[in-house]
């Protein structure tokens, strides 16, 4: 995980930025949407990841930034008529702020503890955001938002997101990859050892919400002007548990497992709703078949099948 | 990765396959057929089907067959969102219809306004449809919570209340209701005060703390928009305070006087309610209205129908007209007929006025008694208050 | 000073000049807190002897809800036996549930517990909607609580006043069995020190299944008490299971009698705030659980987790 990207995963990478960089060319408004949805939740897995796969814990409510983000994104755009750059800024650090409040709380505690604090502080962000009406419109959600003319258009819109959220997956490859993305995992693998050589646990672990705080409220802050509506659901503790279960499925002790969870599960959600209303029950039968059978999810899959056929590479 | 590619790819070769069908004119609906609101899309798809078997059996509009393409709005707007925006761009519908709850048909009418597609709303009444959230794509063919708020209010001047309790759902039909009432109350009976508003939200289930409030404030009537289950459950568990008995009359929208309520309750419906309806299988206004009363018995299977059929068929056929008057599925030819349109519905005349795109969709109201013959309670007498502001 | 007070909360007017209101909200407060009691401590049980969060608790009071549904509303058995049978309804199936999945998982890491737990709430859920469908059922009083008793001051709905009454006496019967019982002090001693005991000849994984069991037949039967007022329906287990995890962390992780003071509060909160300030009314609980976490990180009775990991 902390090797430098490879030769073939760069070439990889590249090939798949370019093909969804040429979505728009199939002409089908459907697709586009797909791939802008697609790319939205899978940033929002990536900075979950930063809490789990890197320092260790799980945080079960990671929806709130996402939903903080993309309410004062909407809010300020449409209510108080901001300018676009000001107004994301805005939310994505909104976010990043409750974030870094709420960590300061929850990294006293560790494992459960600390998995049903973040819980609880969500369903609190959860219970505001349902209850100021004046503000955030309630039950009803908030809509619509008004989406700046520039990136008032499907493609348009499209390729805006693809630049923040390839922006936001490079700059978050680089943390990962630095000497602190190094002692995170040291705190994960290790907690007595890493205090042992130095390393203050509790702010790492601090540092990680706070930076995975920030990704959420990017996320957010797309995923409300791409809905052109924000709604409480984004908030509640379901939707932190469906985001887990993304990165799990992908694969947590990788950088790109997240994203692959995020794409495959988002996809089979949409496939599934036109055919049936159990999607909960297929998300329950493929959750406990990782938790059962590849508690390293789709990414460890893959590696687990290319070594036994003897496939070389980089592991 | 790749993988997924490919299966987008083929979704895009589908996408482009259904689009050459288009002989054929798409309805996209939306109505909650799974979940706690199923009791209420289901009986909205059979008058649905039936406008649009009907249409179909006479030859279809201009030899264009109706197809309805359905999805769960599952009452929850985020999802009716997600699902009426996939219809629009993957099966390419030419028109939405439907909804249920107002916060849904808000979340739908803002796909449509997106999207540039004609949106008929048959059942929300949240005013702000066509007031403050008004486009050009957006019709409601049925009433609306300002309609409602003055018919309550025409009601507790009728009984002679003075102090009123009201208590509403948290989201947005709630809320418009109890401003319309409010502002109806100032017009038609000023000396009425409205001493107390409660807000449960939208699927409570436990009412004890509102109910305890509304024998604590002592009012002789109460109001309410509370709606199929959460009226169930409210009277419930107000009868032992014995709320219903201490107040002079508990004047509802919200449709609680519909038979799949009083039917459900049976001897369990509290005394003292005066409400209202779209449709009363015992209750014709015409002949024609009896005919359509025994088409929906017939597929429903039972004689004792529900209230949402008319509603459904309605939509379905508004837009069939319109589509035949403009001579084809365009939305600025189907937003111009529509416009100062009348048709005639089973339950009388219907006309969309062209200003505000609302319907003069009137509803049936009045108290709820026992009667011989009927092991429910039933409404009588009935009176039907016409949509207008007074 | 009055007219002051009632232009800020027109509920307040009336709980200070009206002392029975007041005592109604108490009583309110009360009978809510005791059934999120029974079923917070069906909870707690576990968490405390397995040191598992069972996300599934919820299903499993949302099951128990159906059961006493289908027994009394369908069937016509008395409330009671719908009651009891909803209880062990959840027994069985938390006993199938324990030996085919949870066995799996005790040694693994708390995050795979836990999302196992949830794949059971996504099952189970559909699980519900297939035998039970979509409606929302109601569930009416049983016939001799129906009405209101006299208390003097006030009347009040005697079911209500039934569940002030029950919750304490299943606190006392907690406590027996734990204090008093074989099986409460192998219990004890499986929370602390499962080597020893397994050493000593006494079959822990039969101790983890009784309590597993033990605690969900408290799920259901919390769920059949609350469903004349919380109607069976799909969802209604997803704010439920929150409310629990507020009352279990208030209290302390794994304590009894912190999970009874913390369902106290939790109704106290909730109904005195949604009387006070009837916008806040969700928010309330959660504010309540903030301040305690302030002062005392591990809840009210619990105790601090034995070092880091």
């Amino acid at each position: 995980m902390t090797s430098p990207l490879s030769k073939t995963g760069m070439a990889a990478c590249l090939i798949i930025l370019i093909l969804c960089a040429l979505t728009p060319l199939l002409q089908s408004d459907y697709l586009i949407d797909v791939v802008t949805e697609i790319l939205i939740v899978a940033l929002f897995a990536l900075s979950l990841n930063i809490i789990i796969g890197y320092s260790g814990n799980v945080s079960f409510g990671h929806a709130a930034y996402f939903a903080i983000g993309g309410y004062v994104n909407a809010i300020l755009l449409t209510t108080y008529g901001w300018p676009l750059l000001p107004s994301a800024v805005a939310g994505v650090l909104a976010a990043t702020l409750t974030a870094a409040i709420v960590a300061y709380f929850c990294t006293r505690l560790t494992d459960i503890y600390f998995a049903m604090l973040t819980l609880a502080f969500s369903m609190l962000v959860w219970a505001i955001v349902f209850k100021w009406r004046s503000l955030t419109n309630g039950d009803d959600g908030f809509t619509p938002v008004h989406v700046p003319a520039m990136i008032d258009d499907r493609t348009a819109f499209f390729y805006f997101t693809m630049i923040v959220i390839v922006v936001s997956i490079a700059v978050l490859w680089v943390i990962t990859h630095s000497a602190f993305g190094r002692s995170l995992v040291a705190v994960r693998e290790n907690v007595g050892r890493a205090g042992f050589v130095g390393i203050h646990t509790r702010r790492m672990r601090w540092q990680a919400f706070v930076i995975a705080g920030f990704f959420a409220g990017v996320a957010g802050v797309l995923f409300g002007m791409y809905h052109r509506g924000m709604y409480v659901e984004s908030a509640f503790w379901t939707q932190s548990a469906q985001v887990l279960i993304m990165t799990l499925l992908g694969g947590i002790y990788s950088f790109f497992g997240p994203l692959i969870g995020a794409a495959v599960l988002f996809m089979l959600e949409r496939l599934t709703n036109e055919y049936t209303e159990y999607w909960p029950t297929v998300l329950g039968v493929i959750l406990l078949a990782i938790l059962l059978f590849q508690p390293d999810g789709l990414v460890g899959l893959g590696k687990r099948i290319k070594n036994k056929f003897g496939g070389g590479g980089s592991p | 990765m790749k993988r997924i590619l490919a299966g987008a790819v083929a979704l895009a070769a589908m996408g482009a396959g259904s689009a050459a069908l288009a002989q054929d004119i798409k309805i996209g609906v939306l109505y909650p057929t799974s979940g706690g609101g199923a009791i209420y899309g289901g009986p909205a798809m059979v008058g649905h089907n039936l406008a649009v078997d009907e249409i179909n059996a006479a030859g279809g509009i201009n030899g264009r067959m109706l197809v309805t393409v359905a999805r769960d709005s599952k009452l929850n707007p985020a999802a009716a969102a997600s699902a009426a925006k996939e219809m629009v761009t993957k099966d390419g519908v030419d028109v939405l219809m439907g909804g249920l709850s107002s916060a849904v048909g808000l979340a739908i009418s803002e796909v449509a306004k997106q999207e540039g597609i004609v949106y008929l709303a048959t059942i929300p009444k949240t005013i702000q449809m066509t007031t403050s959230k008004l486009h050009p794509h957006v019709f409601r063919t049925s009433s609306n919570t300002d309609f409602e708020g003055d018919a309550m209010a025409q009601l507790i001047k009728k009984i002679g209340g003075k102090k009123v309790c009201d208590i509403q759902l948290d989201y947005a039909y709630g809320h418009d209701l109890a401003d319309g009432l409010k502002a109806a109350l100032k017009r038609h009976a000023p000396d009425v005060e409205v001493v107390l508003d409660l807000r449960p939200k939208l699927r409570a289930t436990d009412y004890n703390v509102f109910i305890t409030q509304i024998m604590g404030a002592g009012c002789d009537v109460v109001t309410s928009g509370l709606w199929g289950s959460h009226f169930v459950d409210f009277a419930q568990q107000a009868s032992p305070f014995g709320l219903f008995n201490n107040i002079k009359a508990y004047i509802s929208g919200g449709e609680v006087a519909s038979h799949e309520i009083a039917g459900k309750m049976g001897d369990d419906y509290p005394p003292n309610v005066i409400s209202n309806t779209y449709e009363l299988w015992y209750h014709a206004v015409s002949p024609n209205h009896k005919v359509f009363q025994e088409k929906i018995a017939e597929k429903s299977g039972t004689k004792e129908t529900a209230m949402w059929p008319v509603l459904s068929y309605t939509g379905v056929k508004f837009y069939a007209e319109a589509v035949a008057k403009s001579g084809g599925t365009k939305s600025e030819g189907i937003i111009k007929a529509l416009e100062g349109m009348t048709i005639d519905t089973p339950v009388g005349p219907r006309t969309i006025n062209a200003a505000d795109h609302q319907a003069n969709t009137g509803q049936f109201w009045g108290p709820m008694v026992k009667k011989d013959g009927f092991s429910y309670k039933v409404m009588d007498p009935v009176t039907y208050i016409p949509a207008e502001i007074k | 000073m009055l007219d002051l007070i009632r232009e800020f909360s027109p509920g307040l007017a009336i709980l200070l000049t009206n002392p029975q209101f007041a005592f109604i909200q108490l009583l309110n407060s009360i009978s809510q807190g005791m059934n999120l009691f029974i079923i917070a401590a069906g909870l707690s049980l576990i968490f405390g002897v397995l040191k598992v969060i069972n996300f599934a608790h919820g299903v499993f009071y949302m099951f128990g809800a159906y059961v006493v549904h289908t027994v009394f509303m369908d069937w016509g058995a008395p409330f009671w036996v719908g009651a009891i049978a909803s209880a062990l309804a959840l027994g069985v199936i938390a006993a199938i549930i324990e030996r085919t999945l949870f066995r799996q998982i005790y040694e693994a890491e708390h995050l795979m517990q836990l999302l196992l737990t949830f794949a059971i709430v996504l099952i189970m859920g559909d699980l519900a909607k297939v035998i039970w469908g979509t409606e929302q059922y109601s569930v009416s009083y049983p016939a001799s609580l129906k009405g209101a008793t006299d208390l003097g001051i006030t009347f009040y709905p005697s079911y209500r006043l039934m569940l002030c009454i029950i919750g304490p006496l299943i606190l006392i019967a907690l406590y027996w069995f734990a204090e008093r019982t074989r099986w409460g002090r192998m219990t004890k001693a499986a929370t602390q020190d499962r080597e020893m005991l397994a050493a000593l000849g006494i079959n822990v994984p039969l101790i983890y299944t009784s309590v597993f069991i033990l605690g969900s037949a408290l799920a259901g039967f919390g769920g059949a008490l609350a469903a004349p007022f919380s109607s069976p329906v799909p969802g209604m287990d997803a704010t439920l299971i929150v409310e629990c995890f507020v009352i279990v962390i208030v209290g302390g992780l794994g304590s009894l009698w912190g999970t009874f003071v913390g369902a106290l509060l939790y109704g106290l909160v909730f109904n005195f705030g949604s009387v006070i300030y009837p916008n806040g009314q969700d928010v309330f609980a959660y504010l309540l659980l903030l301040v305690v976490l302030l002062i005392r990180p591990w809840g009210l009775y619990g105790k601090p987790e034995a070092g880091g990991h």
